[in-house]
């Protein structure tokens, strides 16, 4: 699993909800299963979260993922006690830009 | 040694002479940069010292009204420190003129 | 290897990591690999108002390609080893 040498170090987020910011601005929150030395993901169970400016923020269920390393921006590792504390309806933002250019 | 030290051969030369120097670099997102030289590599990654950086227009997401005044408000500037610059956003670097 | 070696000296140290997608994340730098990637502990995003996207977020891990800058603390940055080590690489490379 953890590759020597070019180990992006993601061990320690492994069997832990995780929050997935691609380069296309989309959030995708889902269970870390496994990784590669690319950034490739393994996502389990997860779920898109659509941030608007003027609703608030509509959950999506995608299932499980794999994503290319090639299109992810940031994981973040989610505080699930905080996370579950948001109420997400009333959250306003716009989406976040590509990381483009 | 020394006169190897000043030979510009290359382009990556010229920009090794302006270490510790006020230089100018131009970002790709209409940034531009201007502070002192402490570091690069082949990639142009670099660290700047005393940096001002300077964004000359905002992105505009053509829906909301609310942006395109935002853009038309101008160019915003600040200072930073010390700042690491990645070298995948350079267009170009601009030696400190020598008058 | 340059920024590589250096970046390693910063482990522990307060950084601001800026995107490309203008997010600008402030934590505690945990580690850096040889592409840059980098991971924060202790996280807060600037401007956590227009950026409520990581609210719930303690920890994350940024790749290196989507870096725009790094903000530097001031103390951690020795410019004359700075100035040897970029001589020493241009020289090498």
């Amino acid at each position: 699993m953890s590759a020597p040498g070019g180990d992006a170090g993601l061990a320690q987020y492994v069997d832990t909800t995780v929050s997935v910011i691609t380069n296309d601005g989309r959030t995708i929150v889902g269970t870390l299963r496994g990784y590669d030395q690319a950034t490739n993901l393994i996502l389990d169970e997860c779920h898109e979260r659509v941030y608007s400016s003027k609703n608030g923020v509509e959950q999506l269920v995608l299932g499980l993922y794999v994503i290319r390393g090639d299109n992810i921006a940031v994981i973040g590792e989610i505080d699930d006690d905080k996370d579950a504390s948001i109420d997400f309806n009333q959250v306003r933002a716009p989406p976040l830009k590509s990381v483009a250019h | 040694m020394a006169e190897e030290e000043n030979t510009v051969r290359e382009p990556l030369d010229l920009i090794r002479l302006s270490l510790d120097e006020k230089v100018y670099v131009k970002l790709k997102g209409e940034r531009e940069l201007r502070g002192k030289l402490h570091a690069y590599d082949q990639h142009l990654n670099m660290i700047l010292g005393d940096v001002e950086e300077t964004v000359t227009s905002v992105e505009i997401d053509e829906e909301t009204f609310e942006e395109i005044i935002k853009a038309s408000e101008g160019d915003s500037s600040r200072m930073v420190p010390y700042l690491f610059v990645r070298g995948d956003g350079v267009i170009l670097v601009s030696p400190p003129l020598r008058s | 290897m340059l920024f590589y070696s250096y970046f390693k000296t910063l482990v522990g140290k307060e950084v601001t990591v800026e995107l490309k997608n203008d997010l600008a994340i402030t934590g505690t730098l945990h580690s850096v690999d040889q592409y840059l990637n980098i991971k924060l502990n202790n996280i807060r995003v600037v401007n956590e108002q227009k950026y409520p996207h990581m609210l719930s977020v303690r920890a994350c891990f940024v790749r290196g390609s989507v870096v725009r800058y790094v903000q530097l603390p001031p103390g951690s940055v020795d410019v004359e080893l700075l100035h040897d080590a970029t001589r020493r690489e241009a020289r090498g490379g």
